[in-house]
């Protein structure tokens, strides 16, 4: 008996992979009003169940699989999957998340997430159809990359509907940095997912659905969903991302020469011309392709059909294009793309696989790496046969592989070279190179996942007006690229106004792509709480929208305060205080220490946090309705 | 007044005109007819083929209509010559032969009502037709289809006649 009126399928699935019980719960209601779905379930549930002397790889870790609260109706990009768990990558809290058809089929089934604990003995994989879960036997596929994993668990439910995610080699040997993959194509990327359910020897879920997805005020609803459409019809972004894909920003990073080039030692790329979007889209693009639901359809679906190894991939992603290639400084279009293929078939995060190659890459020229150490490989920046390589030991982790295969983190403790691990709390430093912008490196090293430029969107003063500034920040000065006044303020908004997007299930696309602040706080805000009402029945004011979205955000800080990480950790690396852009035309940019300690202390203050440890106040936990003794 | 029904319309010329396997058409078909989220339910279904091909089908509409000529109720019925075959459910007793007589596999049993599902041109604004962001779905008769279809055939032509004798293209 589902006790919503719409929008939840109102089930939480329990699944204990040690004595093998599942127990179907119901959602409960109060649960799904404080924290909305997806994101939210995920965070909380993990701050529950996993105390701090957890070792991510233990059985006592638990990972968790959640659906936003819109996930499975017809709301435009309405299609994002949360999977979260405590990152081995980073000891912090960590979560990913990844579009496709998982995340409404999951809803279709009957459940807003699963929940999986233990470990089991021997390889199996969970079956969900219709309100009914089963654990199968999967020693058959453990081995088996991605494609093969999916087609053989398709196979064996008899039903070219099932959805399916999979974890591949990668995450069976526990690379610390490996991923899920759903459907072959949509890619949980970081934070180490894939390796903790191949700690627990989990190989897939597969889930089959047919259910429907209630919603409370149809007609509602659909007045939701036409004013969502007009509201991000003619975004210069949503054009953009539908020729060309997020590969579109390459050439934005090329001009404002904040590449991240050479493991971060240049801000360009010499010969990024041959890696644009533009040229991936000429020689590869098969055709676009949306997830579930999707207006903007910013996609790729690639292939190389000549040779001796043709494949089809869906990508490659910007971040594909920046970690193997900017980052290595690989040039090679065909190599990146294969790269790219290969990182989604043994099932790793392509983004810290090529960050930790290119930190290899650089200690290799500098002399702080052997050959003798290095397989015998010349492990120089440009060798794409190097890059590919390595992508296989890493999976298999054999001779160097093994290193490279925890990421940088390690590496740098392991080789004494820490100077040149660029991340933060353990996770990569992705995107872009932040020393530009200092809201941007504030939003990378705050965000609660380590180094992330998706939890805020620290672009707002680029184009917000003063009059918006002074509304919503208190300071016209916002709107002053040049000045940290207010910045702070900024960036704890937006990072709770993504949040939301987290909980809802709506991809980041359709969500904070916009050059009129005014139709951010429309679209993230009002719209959704419009649809979020429409769809469950419950209540909910644009305001209180916003306070889910800092009750999450609070809820993830404490769990990573409760992990020791306190405001040491919201430092970016060192290299980015040091050494100024050497060339290009952000030459000379570099972070200054006091700007960067006042506009945390901006931060903090914003957040009702305290200065010195970044722990919230009595105050503010009372104000979002968290009990004080969750900080232990 | 010829027959209409939705076409699968790709452009050629513009690689961003094409099925993009969003499912948009499913949702907002059950949506409109049922008000819930399920794309199960939906009287279109994309059909992945791999490799890139994903095609969204739906009914035909035929002249000499197969579900018509089986049903055993009269429920699969045609109001006038020339609308769109459909599902009388208080006429419908679920029996299924209707599936299993259409060659496209355009109708369904609903698994709530277990009576037959198929497209009724939501009466005159498909909303497949209206919510495909892509712009691949068109409500046409067959005389339509088949000028674009002439229309992407001659640009093939164009392209590849060179003439050398007479200099003509």
């Amino acid at each position: 008996m589902n006790r919503f009126q719409g929008g939840y399928a109102g089930r939480i699935l329990y699944v204990d992979l040690t004595d093998g019980t599942i127990d179907n719960r119901p959602l409960p209601r109060e649960f799904a009003e404080k924290y909305i779905g997806g994101r939210g379930f995920s965070s909380r549930i993990l701050l529950d169940e996993v105390p701090a002397d957890v070792d991510p790889y233990s059985p006592r870790n638990v990972v968790v699989i959640a659906s936003g609260a819109l996930n499975g109706l017809p709301m435009p990009s309405a299609s994002r999957l949360v999977t979260a768990t405590k990152s081995p990558m980073t000891g912090a809290l960590g979560d990913s998340n990844s579009g496709g058809y998982f995340a409404p089929e999951l809803k279709y089934a009957g459940f807003d997430a699963i929940v999986v604990r233990g470990a089991s003995k021997e390889p199996v994989y969970l079956f969900i159809k219709d309100g009914q879960a089963e654990l199968r036997p999967a020693q058959h596929l453990w081995g088996c990359k991605v494609h093969e994993s999916h087609q053989k668990i398709v196979a064996e439910t008899n039903d070219e509907d099932t959805h399916v995610l999979v974890i591949g080699p990668a995450g069976e040997n526990m690379v610390r940095y490996a991923c899920v993959v759903t459907d072959k194509e949509s890619v949980g990327g970081r934070c180490g997912i894939g390796a903790v359910l191949g700690s627990k020897r989990l190989k897939a879920i597969a889930v089959r659905g047919t259910r429907d997805v209630k919603i409370a005020d149809p007609p509602r609803f659909k007045k939701v969903i036409d004013d969502y459409l007009v509201s991000i019809a003619g975004e210069a972004w949503t054009e953009s991302l539908r020729r060309l894909g997020t590969p579109f920003l390459t050439e934005h990073r090329q001009t404002l020469g904040i590449w991240g080039a050479k493991n971060f030692q240049s801000g360009i790329v010499e010969g990024g011309e041959k890696i644009s979007g533009e040229v991936f889209r000429k020689k590869f693009l098969v055709k676009p392709l949306g997830c579930m639901a999707c207006f903007i359809r910013c996609r790729r679906y690639s292939a190389i059909t000549a040779g001796d190894s043709p494949f089809y991939t869906k990508g490659p992603e910007y971040e594909s294009i920046h970690a193997l290639g900017a980052k290595p400084n690989v040039t090679d279009p065909e190599t990146i793309l294969r790269a790219h293929y290969l990182c989604d078939e043994y099932g790793m995060d392509e983004q810290s696989a090529g960050s930790a190659i290119a930190m290899a890459m650089e200690l290799f020229e500098r002399g702080l790496l052997k050959r003798d150490q290095t397989d015998g490989q010349e492990l120089t920046f440009g060798n794409g046969e190097a890059l590919l390589y390595f992508i296989d030991k890493i999976a298999s982790r054999q001779g160097f592989g093994d290193l490279l295969a925890e990421g940088t983190k390690v590496m740098g403790e392991k080789l004494n070279a820490e100077y040149y691990a660029i991340h933060v709390k353990g996770l990569e430093v992705d995107a872009a190179d932040p020393r530009k912008q200092e809201t941007r490196a504030l939003t990378y090293c705050v965000a609660t996942r380590g180094a992330c430029h998706l939890r805020g969107n620290p672009y707002i003063d680029e184009f917000i007006k003063p009059e918006e500034a002074e509304a919503y920040f208190g300071t016209a000065a916002v709107s002053d690229i040049n000045s940290l006044e207010g910045k702070g303020k900024m960036v704890a908004w937006s990072e709770d106004w993504v949040t939301l997007s987290d909980l809802m299930g709506i991809c980041k696309f359709a969500w904070y792509r916009s050059r009129d602040f005014s139709m951010l706080v429309k679209r993230g805000l009002d719209m959704v709480a419009e649809a979020y009402q429409a769809a469950t029945g419950i209540p909910m004011t644009s305001r209180e929208m916003y306070r889910c979205g800092e009750r999450v955000y609070n809820v993830e800080k404490i769990f990573n305060l409760r992990q020791g990480f306190g405001r040491a950790a919201d430092y970016p690396p060192e290299r980015f205080f040091r050494e100024p852009l050497p060339t290009g035309p952000a030459k000379g940019a570099v972070l200054n220490r006091e700007h960067y300690d006042r506009l945390l202390n901006d931060y903090y203050e914003a957040r009702g946090w305290s200065p010195e440890s970044g722990v919230p106040t009595p105050e503010k936990l009372k104000e979002l309705g968290l009990a004080s003794d969750e900080i232990q | 007044m010829a027959k209409e029904r939705i076409w699968y319309v790709e452009d050629s010329e513009n690689m961003d005109q094409i099925c993009s396997r969003c499912r948009m058409c499913e949702l907002i078909c059950t949506f409109h007819h049922h008000g819930v989220g399920n794309p199960y339910r939906s009287r279109i279904r994309v059909v992945a083929l791999g490799k890139g091909v994903d095609i969204p089908v739906t009914c035909l509409n035929c002249e000499d209509a197969p579900c018509v000529n089986i049903c055993p109720t009269g429920a699969m019925h045609r109001p006038q010559p020339d609308s769109m075959v459909i599902v009388n459910p208080d006429v419908c007793i679920g029996c299924g032969m209707c599936v299993n007589a259409c060659p496209v596999g355009a109708v369904i049993l609903d698994p709530g009502e277990g009576t037959a599902l198929k497209c009724d041109l939501c009466n005159g604004e498909p909303q497949c037709v209206k919510y495909c962001p892509a712009e691949v779905l068109k409500l046409s008769g067959s005389s339509q289809f088949s000028k674009h279809r002439m229309k992407g055939f001659a640009r093939l032509l164009q392209a590849q006649t060179i003439n050398t004798e007479t200099g003509l293209k």
